[in-house]
């Protein structure tokens, strides 16, 4: 028989709902049909909530990499790390990075390298943008297509400094003087990108200043090869 | 690296740390931020935003809760202030979790008509019941429900008592069965309109 009404059963449910089993509730309940539906309910609410976490994702990365620029500009971060690096990379001071490849340098023949990605790289930059079909994809697809290039273009910079230290000192210092130029016109349109991901012109300048760059790298590699 | 060492390098600046501290917590941040604004590019803003203060903040965390809950807290408030602004409303947060008992007490259950919510609750219509929560009790729920939290945990996130959250809590899934109600009678409503008018048509 049930010993306590409906209207003192909702002074009972919060702790009904934090596993407290009073007797005189359970009673009241195999009894009421409208007092148990109401704790089904209740029940039904937080087992449906619950499941959820399980389909939680980590934010696109897009976020890390916003976040970083920002920590970066704030100068709340030091040695800041690209965010595809290993953590053997990142670790290690970047000089040493560049310094690591020499021994091993195969000898390059940078132009058709240059080419096949640059030519890999537009198509993966262009293509999204005529045929996007939402901004997510195609800010996933930007930082995709060009972290790879700007990291072979970093790795092509070492083969072509390895080269062009056998060319003419005098034309060696211009092409560093231009390659100079050319990366902080890197650096410009990349903050650029960063700050404005969705913007057209400032990927399109970007690509320009990695072209650039390319072309100047394999003029150097050129210059080395010819006076070998 | 492992989460105490993250946090002392994160304190001297370093950036693998700051990283590494991200990736950690990202995915719990970002989920408690998507359900509590229902929207994928403002709750990658939040998150942004939580961990910026989170980093700004770092160098003055002393341990003495734990991290996460510190995130969270930090989080919260980020996403609390957010739909504050986003609303107009300049009342307190404590306002947020408190609406008008007349109109979200459970007195209503009490003479309507006796459904059942059974079977009837999925993702798409509790998320929709969730969003038109007010922001306090999002809150509680979101933590508790959704994510886990015990009530201790919640009460240090969102600056509260205990009892205070577990109250919280009761009220948002009391609330929440009534709008799921309402929504279970409105779409019966349209269901027999739409009968009544293929009948109509029939005839």
């Amino acid at each position: 028989m049930a010993t306590i009404t409906c209207r003192e059963v909702l002074a009972h449910l919060e702790p009904w709902m934090e596993g407290e089993r009073p007797l005189d509730l359970q009673a009241h309940l195999r009894t009421c049909a409208h007092c148990s539906s109401v704790v089904n309910d209740l029940e039904s609410i937080h087992t449906e909530a619950s499941s959820w976490s399980a389909a939680e994702q980590d934010a696109p990365e897009r976020v890390w990499t916003s976040l970083r620029a920002q920590l970066e500009q704030e100068g709340l971060i030091r040695d800041a790390i690209p965010a595809h690096e290993d953590a053997a990379k990142a670790q290690a001071p970047r000089a040493g990075w560049f310094s690591s490849l020499f021994p091993r340098l195969p000898r390059p023949v940078l132009a058709g390298a240059y080419l096949a990605a640059l030519v890999a790289v537009a198509f993966a930059l262009s293509g999204p943008v005529n045929k996007r079909v939402n901004e997510a994809r195609w800010l996933k697809g930007t930082q995709v297509s060009t972290s790879p290039l700007s990291a072979q273009l970093d790795f092509d910079e070492q083969n072509s400094n390895s080269y062009v230290t056998r060319a003419n000192p005098a034309v060696t210092a211009s092409l560093h003087q231009n390659l100079a130029l050319v990366d902080k016109y890197i650096a410009l349109c990349e903050k650029s990108v960063n700050e404005e991901p969705q913007n057209e012109v400032a990927r399109d300048y970007l690509y320009e200043a990695y072209q650039q760059k390319a072309d100047l790298l394999t003029q150097m590699t050129e210059r080395g090869e010819n006076v070998q | 690296m492992p989460e105490a060492e993250a946090i002392r390098l994160a304190q001297q600046g370093d950036a693998a740390a700051f990283e590494r501290l991200y990736r950690l917590h990202n995915r719990r941040v970002y989920s408690l931020c998507l359900r509590m604004v229902s929207n994928t590019a403002e709750a990658e803003d939040l998150t942004q935003e939580a961990f910026l203060q989170l980093f700004r903040k770092i160098a003055t965390f002393r341990g003495e809760s734990a991290f996460s809950t510190w995130l969270h807290r930090l989080a919260v408030n980020v996403v609390l202030m957010k739909l504050r602004k986003k609303s107009g409303n300049e009342s307190s947060l404590e306002e947020l979790t408190e609406p008008d008992e007349d109109s979200g007490g459970p007195r209503r259950d009490f003479g309507g008509p006796d459904l059942r919510l059974s079977g009837s609750i999925d993702r798409v219509n509790l998320q929709r019941a969730v969003d038109q929560l007010p922001p306090g009790y999002k809150s509680v729920f979101v933590l508790h429900d959704v994510q886990g939290y015990e009530h201790n945990e919640i009460a240090e996130i969102m600056d509260c008592s205990i009892g205070n959250s577990k109250s919280q809590l009761h009220k948002a899934r009391m609330r929440l069965r009534e709008l799921l109600h309402e929504a279970l009678r409105a779409q019966a409503r349209e269901e027999r309109k739409a009968a009544s008018a293929d009948s109509g048509g029939k005839d």
